[in-house]
C-alpha cells in the first residue's frame, strides 16, 4: 500500500513537471529573440556559429585551405567590431569530396553542433546534396567553390546562396569577351562531365546570339583524368580553328595547360582556358604555362590595383606567406557577407538571416558586390586576361585584364525562372 | 554543331596515327604484363594497374631526388626495378600460396593488393597531384612537315618496340623464356620434367610488374600522378588482353596498336564521340572473333 502511494505521488510530480515545462514553453517561446523592427539594437545571447563543410584531403586543398585561411582572416576583422555584441566562430568538417559524407557532416553540424549557417563546398555534388537537406531544415548555406549552375538554378531555393560564378555565368562571360574579337572559327573542348559540357554549352548559346557568323569547327570532350592530351591537341590543330575554348575539369587543368604550352598552340591560334589565369593554376605551373593564353578568374590579387584589393592581398600574404586564389577570396567575402547579414537581420533565426542576405550589398576588395535577390547568386565582376611573364615572379600572371561587369554577365532572371519552372 | 569533323589534311592524319601509336606503347606495357601473368600463372592480376601507378610515383620521387633532366633518366632505370622487386615480394609472400585455390580467390587477392597499395601510396606520397617535367619538350617535325609530334611522344614510340623486341628475345632465345613458353602451353608437362615452376612464376610475375612500372614511369611526365590512375589503364588493358587473345604477347601488341590508333583517328572522324571508339572497336573485334585476334592460350 505504501509502495503504491509512493508510485502515485511520483507519477503526479512527474506530470506536474511536464505540464510546467509545456506551459513554460508556450508562454515564452524564444525569450531572447529581439523584436524584428529594431534589428540595430538587438543583442545576441550567444556567439554565431558557422559550419564549414569542405574537401580537406586531396588535390582540391589548394583551394579549400585558401578559403579557410581567408575566412579566418575575415573573422579577425569581424570579431574586433563584433555582431550585436557577440563574436562569430566556426567549425570545419572534411567531406573528402564525397556527397554522402558531406550530407552526414551537414546533419551532424546542424543537429549536434547547432550551427547557424553552413558554408564551403568544393564539390558541386556535395553542395546539391546538402542543399536538399538545408531546404527542409531551414538552415542557410553558402557555396564558395562549387560551380554547378544547378545550385542556384533549377535546384535553388531561399536558403541556398552562391558566391562563386557558376557555369552559366562563366560561359556567358567568356562569350561576351570573345564576341568583341574578330574571330569566327571556334573549337570547343572540355572534360567529359557535367562541368565541362555546361561551360561549353552556356558559352556557345550566348556566343551564337552575339555572333551569328561564327561556326564550330570542332567539338570534343576527353575522359576526366586523361593521361596524354597530344591526340586532342593534334585534332585541334587539324581542325584549324581561330580560337579554342577549353573547359577542363579540376584534375585536367594542369596537364592540359602543360600540353598547350608544349605544343606552342598559342602561336597558331587564340586559346581561351576557363579559370586558366587563376593564381592557383598559374603558380603551380611555374614557367611551364604557355604565354599569350587567354584565361579567366573571378579574382586576381594584383588586379584591380585599387588600395582595397592590394591591402587585402598584402594582409593575406603577411599572415600566410602566399597570395590568395579565387576561392580564397570567396572565403573572405563569404565571412563578411555572413556577418553583415546577421547585423541586418538582428536575429539568429535562419529565416531572418536568409531574408537579410538575399539582396544584400557589401563592400569587397574589388568594390561593392550584391547577392541577387531572385536566385541568391552573387553579382560579381569577372576577369579575363592573357598570360605573360612577370620580371619579379617565378610564374606567369594575367595581363591586359578586362573586368567584365557582374550585372552584364548574370543570366537574366527570366532564364532562371524558366529552368525552375516558375 | 556538326557530327563529323571536316576532312583533315593528310599530314594531320599521319601525325595523329603516330601520336596514337605512341600512346599504344604505354598501354602495351601494362597489357603485356597482364597477358603473361594470365598466360603463365593463370592469374588475372588486377593489381597490374596499381604497379603502373607505383611506377609513376616512384619515378616522381627518384626524379625529384636526383634532380634536373638526368633525374628522369635515372628514374626510368630505377622505378621499374623497384616496382619489379615489389612484385616479387607480392608473388613470394602472397600469391604463391593461392595457386592451387579457385581463381576467384586469386582475383580477390590481387584486388586486395590494389586496395592495400592505394592506401600505402596515400600514406607515403599523400593525395595531392604530382607532376614532373619531361626530359624532352616541344615538337619535332619529320619529312618536311608531314609528321609533327611532341618529342616526348617520339621517345614513347621508340620505347615500345624496344620492349617488344626485348621480350621476344627473352622468350624465344633464352632458356628461361623457353620454359616460360612451355609453362604457358602445358604446365603439368613442365612440372613432370622436374623444372621448378615456382621460380618461373616468380620471374614472370616480377617481369609483368617491371613492365607495368616502366609504363608508369614513362607516362609520369605527361600526366597528373595520382592515386587511382592505375584503374583507368587497367580497364583498357584488360580489353586489350581479351581482344588480343588471352596470354598472347603479340596479340596484346597488335590490340594495343589498334586501340591507340583507333582512338586517335576516332578523334579526327567524330571528335564528340572519340571516347567510344576503342570500346566500339573492341566490341566489333570480339563479335568477329570471340577468342581474340591471336591464338589464346586458354
Amino acid at each position: 500500500m505504501k509502495k503504491n502511494r509512493f508510485a502515485i505521488s511520483l507519477f503526479l510530480v512527474m506530470m506536474l513537471l511536464l505540464t510546467a515545462l509545456v506551459l513554460g514553453g508556450c508562454e515564452d517561446p524564444e525569450p531572447a529573440e529581439p523584436p524584428p523592427d529594431d534589428p540595430e539594437e538587438a543583442v545576441f545571447e550567444r556567439n554565431i556559429k558557422v559550419g564549414i563543410v569542405d574537401t580537406y584531403t586531396g588535390p582540391p586543398t589548394v583551394y579549400t585551405y585558401d578559403a579557410l585561411d581567408a575566412f579566418e582572416l575575415a573573422l579577425k576583422e569581424i570579431n574586433e567590431e563584433g555582431i550585436h555584441g557577440v563574436e562569430m566562430e566556426f567549425v570545419t568538417r572534411d567531406e573528402e569530396f564525397a556527397p554522402d559524407q558531406a550530407l552526414s557532416w551537414a546533419r551532424e553540424l546542424v543537429t549536434r553542433e547547432e550551427v547557424d549557417v553552413l558554408c564551403g563546398f568544393m564539390s558541386s555534388a556535395s553542395a546539391l546534396a546538402v542543399s536538399e537537406y538545408v531546404r527542409e531544415e531551414q538552415v542557410p548555406m553558402i557555396t564558395w567553390a562549387a560551380q554547378s549552375e544547378q545550385i542556384t538554378g533549377e535546384a535553388g531555393h531561399s536558403y541556398v546562396f552562391s558566391v562563386v560564378p557558376n557555369t552559366r555565368i562563366s560561359g556567358r562571360a567568356a562569350a561576351n569577351f570573345l564576341a568583341e574579337l574578330p574571330y569566327t572559327r571556334y573549337a570547343l573542348v572540355g572534360s567529359d562531365f557535367e562541368f565541362g559540357h555546361a561551360i561549353i554549352t552556356r558559352f556557345w548559346d550566348t556566343f551564337q546570339e552575339l555572333r551569328p557568323d561564327a561556326e564550330v569547327v570542332l567539338e570534343t570532350y576527353w575522359p576526366v583524368g586523361e593521361a596524354d592530351f597530344t591526340p586532342y591537341i593534334s585534332s585541334i590543330r587539324g581542325a584549324d580553328p581561330e580560337v579554342v575554348v577549353a573547359a577542363p575539369g579540376g584534375a585536367d587543368q594542369i596537364p592540359l595547360t602543360k600540353a598547350i604550352g608544349d605544343a606552342e598552340l598559342t602561336d597558331e591560334m587564340e586559346v581561351y582556358l576557363h579559370i586558366g589565369t587563376d593564381h592557383a593554376a598559374l603558380s603551380a605551373l611555374g614557367d611551364e604555362a604557355p604565354e599569350g593564353m587567354y584565361g579567366s578568374s573571378s579574382y586576381h590579387y594584383y588586379y584591380p590595383e585599387t588600395e582595397e584589393n592590394l591591402a587585402f592581398a598584402e594582409m593575406f600574404y603577411e599572415e600566410y606567406e602566399r597570395y590568395p586564389n579565387f576561392v580564397g577570396y570567396n572565403g573572405y567575402i563569404t565571412a563578411h557577407l555572413i556577418a553583415e547579414a546577421f547585423r541586418e537581420a538582428g536575429s539568429l533565426d535562419g529565416e531572418a538571416f536568409a531574408e537579410a542576405l538575399s539582396g544584400l550589398t557589401i563592400d569587397s576588395p574589388v568594390g561593392p558586390i550584391t547577392m541577387r535577390e531572385y536566385d541568391n547568386q552573387l553579382i560579381h565582376p569577372f576577369f579575363i586576361g592573357k598570360t605573360a611573364e612577370h620580371p619579379d615572379k617565378p610564374y606567369l600572371i594575367s595581363t591586359d585584364i578586362t573586368m567584365l561587369d557582374g550585372e552584364k554577365i548574370m543570366p537574366p532572371v527570366e532564364e532562371i525562372m524558366e529552368v525552375r519552372g516558375e | 554543331m556538326e557530327f563529323f569533323a571536316n576532312l583533315p589534311e593528310f599530314s594531320t592524319v599521319i601525325s595523329q596515327i603516330f601520336v596514337g601509336l605512341s600512346r599504344s606503347m604505354i598501354l602495351f606495357m601494362v597489357a603485356v604484363g597482364l597477358t603473361v601473368s594470365i598466360g603463365v600463372l593463370r592469374v588475372i592480376n588486377f593489381a597490374n594497374g596499381t604497379f603502373y601507378m607505383l611506377g609513376a610515383f616512384t619515378a616522381w620521387s627518384v626524379a625529384l631526388w636526383v634532380g634536373g633532366t638526368a633525374g628522369f633518366w635515372v628514374a626510368l632505370l630505377i622505378a621499374p626495378l623497384v616496382v619489379g622487386l615489389l612484385g616479387l615480394a607480392v608473388e613470394a609472400g602472397l600469391l604463391r600460396r593461392l595457386y592451387n585455390r579457385p581463381r576467384l580467390m586469386q582475383l580477390l587477392l590481387t584486388y586486395a593488393v590494389v586496395l592495400l597499395f592505394n592506401d600505402v601510396t596515400k600514406l607515403i606520397w599523400g593525395v595531392d597531384f604530382k607532376s614532373m617535367r619531361a626530359p624532352l619538350s616541344g615538337y619535332i617535325t619529320f619529312f618536311d612537315g608531314l609528321l609533327y609530334m611532341p618529342s616526348y611522344n617520339m621517345l614513347l614510340l621508340i620505347s615500345g618496340p624496344l620492349v617488344a623486341a626485348g621480350l621476344w628475345y627473352f622468350i624465344n632465345h633464352t632458356m628461361t623464356g623457353k620454359i616460360v613458353r612451355a609453362t604457358a602451353t602445358d604446365r603439368e608437362m613442365v612440372d613432370a620434367l622436374g623444372l621448378n615452376s615456382n621460380k618461373i612464376f616468380a620471374i614472370v610475375f616480377m617481369l609483368s610488374c617491371y613492365l607495368a612500372g616502366l609504363g608508369g614511369a614513362l607516362i609520369a611526365p605527361t600526366t597528373n600522378i595520382v592515386v587511382g590512375m592505375g584503374m583507368t589503364i587497367l580497364i583498357n588493358a584488360v580489353l586489350v588482353v581479351v581482344v588480343g587473345g588471352l596470354g598472347n604477347i603479340w596479340g596484346a601488341f597488335l590490340a594495343s596498336l589498334i586501340f591507340g590508333v583507333g582512338e586517335s583517328l576516332g578523334l579526327l572522324i567524330a571528335p564528340r564521340f572519340a571516347i567510344v571508339f576503342p570500346f566500339a572497336i573492341a566490341t566489333i573485334l570480339l563479335i568477329l572473333k570471340p577468342t581474340g585476334i591471336m591464338k589464346s592460350v586458354w
